[in-house]
């Protein structure tokens, strides 16, 4: 089926279920969500509704129990490991609430690590470039463990752009960040998606940093209950309704 | 005026308020004038502090302020009513209160986000804090409404 060119993921009809008979746990039981290129969208919810699940499905990290998604051009179903574990490597960057930068490697390495995997001789200029991208140049030679917390996240927020990905997936970016730095992380994922034009979708808690976004969704028991456009300064208001 | 870039921008002051609100300050003693001439431009008046208007500053500092939980929360109300009234829905007062909550939090998040980037005073950052943790307990508790709700519909 030919995809729309401005569409970034399309998920339909998806479910996913975890263990069975007694131990059966619908965490999606039927989400249809498109998001368009250049789109950010918050997705928010209580704990167990289903919304890392959904990002995870996404990412290409688990696989749904019915259900398709499309990133880009790709039905997820119709790939082998081989070709998933290249799109999960070129064409998504993950961001997580727990850095996950290796502790003996300076940030450029750290951010290197993508374009290293595929041999690119290039990857230390391309590191150098994606930490200029969230203003961290200057600490390209430092380690994790000399770094703040805000600036651990925006290292691993330069390593998930060094590919040049279709799709940023941040599961709570700002979870681990005091309000500071969990602001500044936010004012640099909206700037990625205005400047850039990278589409974003973000899991939070935050009701602060969800509402910075273009979209919300929320969920509640495997099911989208509610969608909400936001609107942006000097756009006109639009509206999205369930 | 000192304070003015210190307060929240969107609610700038009403000049014709400050020198009312001088003119009583003045006539019960809290304040006193004196005329200062200017060269190029007509005579100023510089207002100060009486020793009773610092008095009663310092007391009013002290004191803690009222509580702004209005036992009558408009919000409150409305599920109050919606429960009773036939044909109405208490989880669409809840869906219409978020969706404008989340509009108003993104205004207030944006402009503590130009805030920080700006260098502004400290004291306008501690009420766009403000305004953005009111908000945030107020979906918070949208939330809490919606699930209590749900579990006795």
């Amino acid at each position: 089926m030919p995809t729309d060119p401005k569409t970034a993921v399309e998920v339909r009809e998806v479910t996913k279920v975890f263990g069975s008979g007694e131990a059966r746990v619908q965490a999606l039981a039927g989400v249809s969500l498109a998001v368009a290129r250049g789109e950010f969208v918050a997705v928010m919810g209580p704990s167990g509704s289903g919304k890392s699940t959904l990002l995870h499905l996404i990412g290409a990290l688990d696989v749904p129990t019915s259900g398709s998604v499309r990133v880009g051009d790709d039905d997820l179903g119709a790939l082998n490991d081989d070709r998933l574990t290249l799109l999960r490597r070129r064409r998504i960057g993950f961001v997580f609430q727990a850095f996950n930068l290796l502790d003996v490697l300076t940030a450029e390495e750290n951010v290197a690590l993508p374009l290293e995997l595929e041999g690119r001789a290039d990857a230390r200029a391309g590191a150098a470039e994606a930490l200029a991208l969230v203003g961290l140049s200057q600490r390209r030679a430092h380690l994790p463990g000399q770094l703040s917390g805000g600036e651990q996240q925006r290292v691993a927020i330069a390593r998930a752009l060094v590919m040049n990905p279709l799709l940023l997936l941040a599961d709570e970016p700002t979870g681990n960040l005091d309000s500071s730095h969990g602001d500044q992380v936010m004012a640099l994922l909206r700037g990625l998606a205005d400047e850039r034009g990278q589409t974003i979708v973000m899991v939070t808690h935050n009701a602060a940093h969800a509402a910075l976004a273009d979209r919300l969704v929320r969920l509640r028991d495997g099911l989208v209950v509610e969608q909400l456009s936001l609107t942006r300064a000097g756009e006109p208001r639009e509206e999205c309704g369930e | 005026m000192a304070c003015e870039e210190e307060l929240v921008p969107a609610s700038p002051l009403n000049f014709g308020q400050v020198y009312t609100t001088l003119e009583r300050l003045q006539r019960d003693g809290l304040v006193g004038h004196e005329v200062v001439n200017q060269a190029e431009r007509p005579d100023k008046k510089v207002y100060a502090l009486s020793a009773e208007g610092r008095r009663q500053l310092h007391e009013w500092l002290a004191t803690p302020s009222p509580p702004e939980t209005d036992p009558r929360h408009e919000t409150a109300l409305k599920l109050m009513l919606a429960r009773r009234l036939a044909g109405a829905d208490p989880l669409k007062v809840v869906a219409a209160e978020r969706r404008a909550g989340f509009e108003r939090l993104r205004e207030a998040s944006q402009a503590r986000a130009r805030a920080r980037k700006e260098k502004t005073p400290l004291a306008t950052v501690l009420f766009l804090d403000l305004a953005v943790l009111q908000l945030e307990a107020f979906l918070k508790w949208l939330d809490h409404c919606e699930e209590l709700l749900r579990k006795e519909s």
